[in-house]
């Protein structure tokens, strides 16, 4: 007999609130609708409240785990209208940022995961590695979590000799501890027993959903904005994309962490590469009447934005989508079939973000 | 089973998370606070759980949204008494920089009891386990039905709590930098600072509880009237909330020509605008507009 149960955050373990609605036989999943809007905080209504600048500030809290996305692809968009060409220098830094926040959120991701099947102390030692980056975040832009890094324009931050020295040397630091998280994560008996063919989505339905981001590289579409469209440094980077085949828990975490080590590596080639030059234009720009279109791989994937101006400082229009949409629809493909038992597992593994899906 | 305890072997605080729309921010660093050995919350005697029913503190986070506004009341009132509340983060205070949306009903204190703050966006876990000792200060006194402690003294910020230079912790004004141009208002997304016109000059004020310390203010401003601290310790009371105030006021002096009040030009500014001053911008900073364009018309061109 099929039934219907709703699912709320204390039983999916999510820092968010999410509900489900989900059709059950026996124990088995059916059916799948997610309620949304929870963390609705009528952002888009906000940002026309707010004027350019403000927004660099509000949209860095559309979601704190892809914090830095959100305010540079806002700024390119910007950039583009007004006709700036950005310092190079800065182009390296907004990449740094955001291969930083990448580290960061990705591991966060993976301790959570671990938590879920009842890994305690993996959990807490991914959260332990995890917090060097937290306090190469702090030491380096001053929290843990925004880093303030952006301004029309270029970066607001700067990395004098010693603070490139001291992120060089926080990412060495970080080299052995994701080696040995990756190879926990890939050869755990346990844990494979736990994500291996769990939650599967093929790369058929993966292209169908048009997933974006880890969820559609483990499902071995190699899509990835940073080599598909270059922006900023990125086209003077080499970018490794991970990519996997299995399409399930597995194979997402797997490429996350692959990704994280691979962050570490681009944040090495930016120090070596990056140009010495002011950070920032020195002038505040006039922003002309315009329209553009601004894309970036956030950590969850492809991030878009819209940006529409009048000539005030006052957006006429701002939109964006955000990669965990995109990656929704495919959780009831990857849960049809799954034990309701699995649902945390699976929903986490899509890493999902409400707070920008909700805004 | 609650068996009687004396102080050594009490049995920990439950710690019950409430999310009221966060852009989640503050629960990441909650999570930290739970599972990173250095913050431990157990040090504090306490201890997270996922049930309301066995909790003494609720940790909230977020703005209240219209959505969530009931359900999060609900399970606040599913904390049993004598419960102690704690708001994480500038947003459940004053909105944050969420503040006037249609889709936000707070701020929290609106609804329910708030008992401490802790400002930050988001806070340094440091200062949310600060913020929880002060809670499970509060909450003993409310079991023995004592009056509250004087606010507990914060713990030090030195130590292994200490934080790396360049911090962002509260902004500071110095008013004899300022120029009123209010750039600084202009781009701040919570609407943390505002300029009120008094008698005796420009009023500056910026409410720490609803600052992201973003420090765009210090960044657009050009005569560095405004500088990021590293005072990031900030954890207080609630009803000390609006007592989180940075204030100056721009004295007016009376132009040099006319005697009309005017704002003086800083030496900051005119370092900016001319690298070198000299008697003669001096001079003309004490007029008046008016006087100055006066100037203009009877003085020789160049
Ligand atoms: S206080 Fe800041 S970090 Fe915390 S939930 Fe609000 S916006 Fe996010
Ligand atoms: S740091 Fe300045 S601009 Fe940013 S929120 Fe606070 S007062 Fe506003």
């Amino acid at each position: 007999m099929s039934r219907t149960i709703t699912l709320g955050p204390r039983e999916v373990g999510l820092e968010e609130p999410m509900y489900f609605r989900v059709e059950v036989e026996g124990e088995t999943v059916t059916g799948l609708d997610v309620v949304a809007g929870q963390v609705h905080r009528g952002m888009e209504h906000l940002v026309m409240k707010r004027n350019l600048y403000q927004n660099i500030t509000l949209l860095e809290r559309l979601c704190s785990l892809c914090s830095n996305s959100h305010p540079s692809t806002f700024c390119t968009a910007v950039e583009e209208i007004a006709g700036i060409c950005i310092p190079a220098r800065a182009e390296y830094l907004r990449a740094i940022a955001d291969e930083i926040k990448r580290i960061s959120s990705h591991l966060f991701n993976c301790a959570v995961i671990a938590h879920i099947v009842g890994r305690g102390t993996l959990f807490r030692g991914v959260m332990e590695t995890r917090e060097i980056m937290q306090e190469t975040k702090e030491a380096i832009y001053g929290n843990r979590m925004d880093l303030a890094a952006n301004c029309i324009g270029g970066v607001r931050y700067d990395l004098a000799p010693e603070s490139a020295a001291f992120l060089g040397r926080e990412m060495e630091r970080m080299k052995a501890p994701l080696d040995e998280l990756y190879r926990i994560y890939a050869t755990d008996a346990d844990l494979t027993a736990r994500t291996e063919g769990v939650g599967v989505l093929p790369r058929r339905d993966a292209v169908a959903c048009a997933v974006v981001g880890p969820v559609a590289r483990a499902s071995g579409v190699a899509y990835d904005v940073r080599t598909k469209s270059p922006y900023g440094a990125y086209d003077r980077l080499r970018v490794e994309v991970a990519g996997e085949g299995a399409g399930d828990v597995r194979a997402r975490t797997l490429v996350r962490l692959r990704e994280a080590r691979e962050s570490v590596s681009l944040i090495e080639q930016c120090l070596a590469q990056m140009p010495a030059e002011p950070a920032c234009l020195d002038t505040l720009p006039e922003i002309p009447a315009g329209e553009a279109i601004a894309k970036s791989e956030a950590p969850r994937g492809e991030l878009i934005y819209y940006l529409n101006t009048d000539g005030t400082d006052m957006p006429a229009r701002l939109k964006w989508r955000v990669p965990s949409y995109m990656n929704w629809d495919a959780l009831a493909v990857m849960l049809k079939g799954e034990k309701v038992s699995a649902i945390p597992l699976v929903v986490n593994s899509i890493d999902p973000c409400i707070s920008c899906t909700d805004r | 089973m609650e068996t009687a305890h004396n102080d050594t072997s009490e049995p920990p605080l439950g710690l019950f998370r409430i999310n009221a729309g966060s852009c989640n921010g503050c629960d990441v660093e909650l999570a930290a606070t739970a599972a990173v050995s250095r913050f431990d919350v157990e040090r504090l005697g306490c201890r997270y759980t996922e049930s309301p029913g066995e909790a003494a503190i609720v940790l909230i986070t977020g703005p209240l949204t219209a959505r969530v506004r009931e359900k999060a009341l609900r399970l606040h009132g599913a904390v049993p008494e004598p419960k102690v509340t704690v708001a994480v983060g500038v947003c459940p205070v004053s909105g944050g920089v969420f503040r006037d949306s249609y889709a936000v009903a707070g701020p929290v204190d609106a609804y329910l009891p708030v008992d401490v703050n802790v400002p930050g966006c988001p806070p340094r876990p440091q200062a949310i386990v600060a913020g929880i000792a002060e809670a499970v200060l509060l909450w003993k006194a409310r079991r023995d039905g004592v009056p509250p402690p004087t606010a507990g003294s914060l713990p030090e910020s030195g130590g292994e709590n200490a934080a790396p230079a360049g911090v962002r912790g509260r902004m500071r004004f110095n008013a004899a930098a300022c120029v009123g141009c209010r750039m600084c208002a202009h781009v701040c997304a919570g609407s943390a600072i505002r300029f009120d016109e008094e008698e005796a000059g420009l009023r500056f004020t910026l409410w720490h509880n609803s600052c992201a310390f973003c420090a765009l203010c210090a960044h657009y401003c050009r005569t560095g009237a405004l500088a990021v601290t590293e005072e990031w310790q900030l954890a207080h009371r609630h009803e000390e909330q609006y007592r989180l105030v940075e204030q100056g006021v721009v004295p007016r002096l009376p132009c040099a020509g006319c005697g009309e009040p005017l704002l003086p030009v800083p030496p900051e500014l005119l370092r900016v605008a001319f690298r070198e001053t000299s008697p003669e911008i001096a001079r003309l900073t004490a007029l008046c507009p008016e006087c100055r364009q006066k100037e203009s018309i009877g003085g020789t061109r160049r």
